[in-house]
């Protein structure tokens, strides 16, 4: 038998390499891995020139592919430098398809000795997303055993002595074990001593990063990607410094990756941290074009941590005028609108967004919360049929159903679909926090605060679900919890003053009445309508009394007392204490038409106040005459 | 025969005919090196080839090792090969083949040697006709005897036929029983060397019959064959080969008799005789048997010194090599100024070959640029990178130095090409056990249970997989069969100690260990465990005591120098520990590596830093552990105490919080989480508190932007201002969460 020329195998060969780019180009992932299987599999051929320049054709489509925004910046012909060479080229083709194929292990497999940044990063990205995919499968057989048979599911993987019926023992259990799971799997181990793990993977990113440390400023796109998985992985481990400056890193190399801001956001756990990071930011990206990357993060800043309003506007507008389509910006305005509790507008902007693009789930989960609190079930249903309609696999889809199931005052279906929304991504806070509310409302606080506490590990930003632990544990009298959850929930959202207040009656539960002083006069500095919070003005009136500060408690009850003629009328109980005591107050101290006006302004409350009022009334009449 | 008849006991057995008699002959000869050939008119041609030390020789062979290369003449040149000898020893009956030297003796030799060309070349062959004249009917079986004459007829070596048949009846049987032993058909052997024996009643030939029946296994009757005629006594081959016998046959006091309690043939004025014949000296071989008889007699103290006065008669004994190192007779240190002191000049051109070789072998706790340098010789001068006894030096390396899964890689790169080779297999069965290797450590053991049910490495790998599934019990039942077929086992002893410290049955596992140390006196591993298990048990004095003999042994272990650490750290001698705990963290920096003891040496560090009061490094030193190793309750436990000593409530809060994160029902930790909790009750919310501050911060940035700057300032002044004014916490101790890793 005669050997096929070397033409031959140069034609086969330039063709093979064609057929997978395309076909991954046109998504026929399968077909693709084959060509790329069967190239890689293919017989040396003594490199020649011709070779070089198919390759150099066949370069453009691939440019074209669209989630290979990594190869785009740096695979132009003109552009060789960063470039592969044929056999990684190869190398690279199969990879692409395994990983399009989610044969992650496969993947890394094949790229075990390449030094390319690019087909490192891959590597190593595939090595992490399977370590992820191992540690969330077991952690969510967990999640869904509980789902599908309660009890009996959960009998078999964890310890004993568990009553049956108890759904918060369930809830419980599932946690620690699940806790307890996430710990061993920190390392996905394949049982024949070959183990990933999240520090095995930063540590052959450290070792390739630091050779690489020379690495001029204009190094390609997989060094920026490789950066930023690196901080992808501190962020895993827990080290938030090393996590930002790779990122930022990263950042500088390559500003349009999204996900890096985003990822960077999450970083960052108290507001003065992101002002610094806005400082630091700002002297990084000078130049027009980044800016525009720097402005759509402060954006997304501000959501988090709040800011001065007007520059957001600003920022904003300007964004809107260069994107006037861009879903994502208006998903931004109305999720302001929704912070600052403007629940119309916010309403109304989404009702845009789903006309500009119908099918975008995202954020949408947002709008259901909208629509929960407006109290528009019809609305709200629409959206939960529309949305499962367009895809009832998606977490998003499954909060709007919760979200409509507990309008619906059905709190265990509700429940059941949060969970299903968690099994889908297990990283939604909101979700979270919000299956702790419907624990909540079935008075069920341990399963609750498991999960809140489950919110807070994923985002210790979320305020609510600080607040949502202050308030379990305070239902369990366990205060001194509770007034740390608060102090967090107050340290995140310190212009709110219903923080303040949770604070402060925190305080005054364990007797700390100065401290409960200086948390009610903070509420009411941060109150709109300051002489109208009649029960902050009457505690800090109680409490001032306790401090046998009966001046100070005076100028409180009166100022309580004359809240009462601002609102129209409405009185509410503490209006009725506060003159009944100020009715005391002014007889004991004989002043008799005092107490006798206070006396009358109680005309609501319980039968003894205002029979004692009666009296008192009674009394400083006789005494007036 | 009187033992002056006998080849000296420098001498190795090559000086031994298996044919004829004629030993004054020999003994002139060798003194007389001149006329060897001619002078031997019995010497007959030999067919069969020495495959083995204790194989045939005439008596020219005895000179073609070193000390002879000055004999220059074609013919001399032509006796280095035992092969070519065999041929110019028929000078008488047959044309001598006076010729050529071949590249030197090795090449003939290492010719005679070669297996490759059993098949072989269908070149026309005088001495296949020889053969196939004697033995018509065994003319193929004899291809091997063939080949090795077939090479010489490649060297251009003219050899007329032989005529056997002019030989004398008695040597024809002696022709024959030889060429029957070296193809293994003992009965046929022991048939005609029995009728030999019989004809002749020649010692000799006695000598060869026990030869037959120890190849064969039936030691007891080679024993009794010898002492019958009083050999063992006349002659040091048919003593040592007696000893061999009762050691196989576990008589050990008999053999002890035979060899005697030292070595006979000391010379007080500690001269040494040159070697003659390349081979291994008789009176070394009888110092190994020795040193053999004295270790399973349980006595290592002398078996020791037996071993290692082999090595020092002749260095060529490379058994009583590995059983000084791979049966952990020596330590480290002993082992490295023992083979300094080693003599291997005798090798002549070898020398440093052989010295590289041994020196890989030696112990990687010390030295290891000499290892390296070693190494690196044999690789480079001797292309040696994929032999695998240099890779299991590599293995042993990364062994020592905790990289398992490099060493993980190479020993299966070294398995790839030799699958069961049992230098490489305990090291890998051990790093699969510490990376939790499951699946392999089941494939690799079920493949060693079919092909060597009989190998200790065999049962030790069982036994390994089923301590991987925390199987204790089938675990310590196969290690227990693993160190029965071989009690000089460490590994398996020491495995099966393990197996009672992991249920927690301390007193076995003392008794286990302290077996273990006593039949393992070069390793420090028994006593480290001991001193562990009373570690456990809360003896601290005794503990000490086995933690220093240990480190005695080996001072470089780094898991030792934590163990001693912790041993300090629980006498409350925290300066001690944190004196020991250093140590070990210069050590396992030295061998750079992140592994198990990594962390628990970092762990325990913080802990001495905390014990100690220097709070800010045992932050650093927490934080370390927790970055590597990921979240563990008790180090954060740990970790929350330490900020709360230092005042630092929001952060002791917070990792006191992840701690009962992991593990909801660590009371420590809940303890000082209600502490740290009562202690941010009392913060007074003033100016300087977290809270105030960030909402002074908050309103000043959406405030005015150019206000920003200020407010960093403030905020970093305020948080220095609020960790300063620290206030002491209570004496209440955290849990010492130290942690003791077996292994």
């Amino acid at each position: 038998m005669d050997l096929p020329s070397n033409q031959l195998l140069i034609e086969i060969r330039a063709e093979l390499r064609e057929s997978a780019s395309q076909l991954s180009r046109l998504k026929l992932y399968n077909s693709s891995k084959w060509s790329a299987e069967a190239l890689w599999g293919m017989c040396e051929i003594e490199p020649t020139p011709i070779v070089s320049d198919l390759m150099k054709n066949d370069e453009s489509p691939l440019r074209s592919r669209s989630n290979a925004n990594a190869i785009e910046s740096q695979r132009s012909p003109e552009k060789q430098g960063p470039g592969m060479d044929s056999s990684e080229y190869n190398l690279y083709l199969l990879a692409s398809s395994l990983f399009d194929c989610k044969e992650f292990d496969r993947c890394a497999f094949f790229l075990a000795d390449s030094q390319h940044p690019e087909l490192l990063f891959l590597k190593l990205y595939s090595k992490y997303l399977s370590w992820d995919k191992k540690t969330q499968e077991s952690v969510e057989s967990m999640l869904t055993a509980g789902d599908v048979k309660g009890v009996d599911g959960m009998s078999s993987s964890g310890d004993g002595n568990r009553s049956r019926d108890n759904i918060e023992r369930l809830r419980n259990h599932e946690a620690g074990d699940g806790r307890a799971l996430k710990k061993f799997q920190k390392s996905v181990d394949l049982d024949n001593g070959e183990s990933t793990s999240v520090p095995t993977i930063l540590k052959e990113l450290n070792d390739y990063l630091s050779k690489d440390q020379e690495g001029d400023e204009s190094a390609g796109i997989g060094v920026a990607l490789l950066h930023y998985l690196r901080g992808l992985l501190y962020k895993l481990q827990d080290i938030p410094s090393n996590a930002i400056s790779s990122f930022l890193y990263s950042l500088s190399l390559f500003p349009y990756n999204w996900t890096c801001w985003t990822e960077l956001i999450s970083c960052i756990s108290r507001s003065d941290e992101s002002l610094l990071l806005l400082k630091v930011l700002n002297e990084k990206f000078i130049s027009e074009k980044s800016q525009i990357m720097l402005k759509f993060f402060k954006l997304s800043v501000f959501q988090e941590f709040n800011g001065n309003i007007d520059d957001f506007i600003q920022e904003l507008d300007y964004l809107l005028s260069i994107f006037p389509n861009f879903a994502f910006l208006k998903t931004q305005h109305a999720l302001i609108n929704y912070h600052y509790m403007d629940y119309v507008s916010a309403g109304l902007i989404f009702d845009q967004i789903i006309k500009l693009d119908p099918y975008r789930l995202e954020d949408m989960d947002t709008y259901s919360n909208i629509l929960y609190v407006m109290q528009k079930t019809s609305k709200l249903a629409y959206l939960a049929q529309f949305a499962s309609g367009v895809d009832r696999f998606r977490a998003e889809t499954c909060c709007i159903i919760a979200n409509y199931y507990s309008a619906k005052q059905e709190h265990e279906k509700s429940i059941m679909y949060f969970r299903r929304a968690l099994t889908l991504n297990k990283n939604s806070t909101s979700a979270w926090t919000l299956m702790g509310h419907e624990f909540v409302e079935l008075k069920n606080s341990h399963a609750a605060i498991e999960c809140y506490r489950r919110a807070v590990d994923i985002n210790p930003r979320d305020f609510k679900a600080w607040y949502g632990l202050g308030q379990a544990y305070e239902v369990l009298d366990m205060h001194l919890y509770s007034l740390y959850y608060f102090q967090r929930s107050c340290a995140l959202k310190p212009l709110d003053k219903r923080m303040w207040q949770a604070l402060a009656s925190c305080y005054e539960k364990v007797d700390s009445t100065d401290e409960s002083i200086k948390c009610y006069s903070r509420a009411l500095q941060l109150s709109l309508n300051s002489d109208q919070d009649t029960s902050i003005l009457f505690r800090l009136a109680v409490l001032h009394e306790q401090l046998q500060d009966i001046a100070s408690c005076k100028t409180y009850m009166v100022k309580c007392v004359e809240a009462h003629q601002n609102t129209d009328g409405l009185i509410s109980d503490e209006i009725t204490k506060a003159s009944l005591w100020l009715a005391r107050h002014e007889a004991k101290h004989k002043r008799f038409s005092e107490a006798y006006k206070y006396a009358l302004g109680v005309t609501h409350g319980t039968s003894q106040e205002i029979e004692e009022a009666r009296a008192i009334a009674r009394e400083c009449r006789r005494r007036m005459e | 025969m009187s033992r002056g008849n006998t080849p000296s006991q420098h001498n190795s057995t090559l000086a031994i005919s298996p044919l004829v008699g004629n030993r004054n002959l020999q003994v002139q000869q060798q003194h007389s090196q001149q006329h060897s050939h001619h002078q031997a008119p019995q010497q007959l041609p030999q067919h069969a080839q020495q495959q083995r030390n204790d194989a045939l020789h005439t008596q020219g062979n005895r000179q073609w090792s070193g000390s002879h290369r000055a004999a220059q003449t074609p013919h001399h040149a032509v006796t280095y090969s035992p092969l070519v000898q065999k041929i110019q020893n028929n000078a008488s009956l047959a044309t001598p083949a006076p010729v050529q030297n071949h590249g030197g003796s090795t090449a003939g030799l290492l010719a005679s040697m070669t297996k490759s060309g059993l098949f072989g070349p269908a070149m026309p062959s005088t001495l296949r006709k020889v053969s196939a004249v004697t033995e018509p009917t065994r003319s193929p079986s004899n291809a091997r005897q063939t080949m090795t004459m077939d090479e010489l007829l490649d060297s251009n070596q003219i050899v007329n036929s032989i005529d056997i048949a002019q030989l004398p009846a008695a040597e024809k049987l002696r022709l024959w029983r030889h060429d029957s032993l070296m193809q293994h058909q003992y009965r046929t052997a022991e048939y005609i060397g029995d009728k030999v024996y019989a004809m002749t009643g020649d010692p000799n030939d006695a000598f060869w019959l026990a030869q037959v029946y120890f190849n064969s296994g039936s030691y007891i009757r080679a024993v009794e064959l010898l002492t019958r005629n009083n050999l063992d006594t006349s002659s040091v081959m048919c003593r040592y080969l007696t000893a061999l016998c009762l050691v196989q046959l576990k008589k050990y006091e008999d053999a002890l008799d035979i060899l005697g309690e030292t070595n006979p043939f000391q010379d007080p004025q500690g001269n040494r005789v040159r070697n003659q014949d390349g081979g291994i000296k008789l009176e070394s071989s009888m110092c190994y048997l020795r040193g053999k008889v004295f270790a399973a007699l349980n006595n290592f103290e002398r078996a020791k010194e037996c071993l290692k006065e082999a090595l020092q008669v002749d260095v060529k004994n490379f058994e009583a090599f590995d059983e000084l190192i791979s049966k952990n007779l020596l330590t480290p240190n002993e082992e490295w100024t023992f083979v300094a002191s080693l003599d291997f000049s005798e090798l002549d051109d070898n020398e440093d070959f052989i010295k590289s070789l041994y020196i890989s072998k030696l112990s990687k706790h010390l030295n290891m640029d000499q290892v390296r340098k070693a190494q690196n010789f044999l690789i480079t001068e001797y292309k040696l990178n994929n032999n695998t006894d240099i890779i299991h030096s590599h293995v042993d390396l990364l062994f020592t130095q905790c990289k398992f899964s490099e060493c993980l890689k190479l020993c299966e790169e070294a398995l790839e090409q030799n699958e069961y080779s049992f230098t490489i297999l305990p090291t890998y069965i051990s790093c699969l056990y510490e990376l939790g290797g499951k699946n392999k450590l089941f494939l690799v053991s079920h493949k060693l249970a079919e092909n060597f049910p009989k190998h200790p490495i065999t049962w030790f790998g069982v036994g390994a997989y089923y301590m991987c599934t925390n199987k204790i019990s089938e675990a310590r039942k196969y290690f227990s069969k693993s160190s029965i077929l071989d009690p000089t086992f460490s590994q398996a002893w020491i495995g099966f100690a393990h197996t009672y410290a992991v249920e927690g049955e301390h007193e076995q596992a003392v008794s286990a260990y302290s077996t273990a140390s006593r039949f393992f006196p070069g390793t420090h591993l028994p006593n480290l465990f001991l001193g562990m298990q009373y570690l456990l048990m809360g003896t601290l004095p005794l503990a000490e005591e086995y933690f220093i003999l240990s480190y005695d042994v080996c001072p470089y272990d780094p898991l030792l120098l934590n163990e001693m650490g912790v041993l300090y750290f629980k006498k409350n001698d925290f300066v001690k520990a944190k004196k020991y705990l250093k140590k070990a963290w210069e050590a396992i920096k030295a061998l750079d590596s992140e592994s198990k003891s990594w962390v628990s040496i970092h762990t325990n560090l913080a802990h001495s830093y905390r014990k100690l009061g220097e709070n800010e490094r045992a932050v650093k030193c927490f934080k370390l552990v927790l970055e590597t190793a990921g979240k563990d309750t008790d180090t954060l436990c740990a970790l929350g105490y330490v900020y709360l000593r230092m005042n630092r409530i929001g952060k002791a809060i917070e990792s006191l919080h992840s701690s009962l994160a992991l593990c909801p029902s660590n009371q420590t930790a809940q303890e000082l989480l209600k502490q740290a909790l009562e202690v941010n009750l009392s913060t007074a919310l003033d100016e300087n508190h977290p809270l105030v501050v960030s909402s002074q911060i908050r309103e000043q940035s959406s405030g005015l932007d150019s206000r920003k700057r200020g407010a960093h300032k403030l905020d970093a002044h305020e948080m220095a201002k609020r960790l300063k004014h620290g206030r002491d916490s209570s004496d209440e101790e955290a849990d010492d969460g130290d942690s003791m890793e077996l292994e």
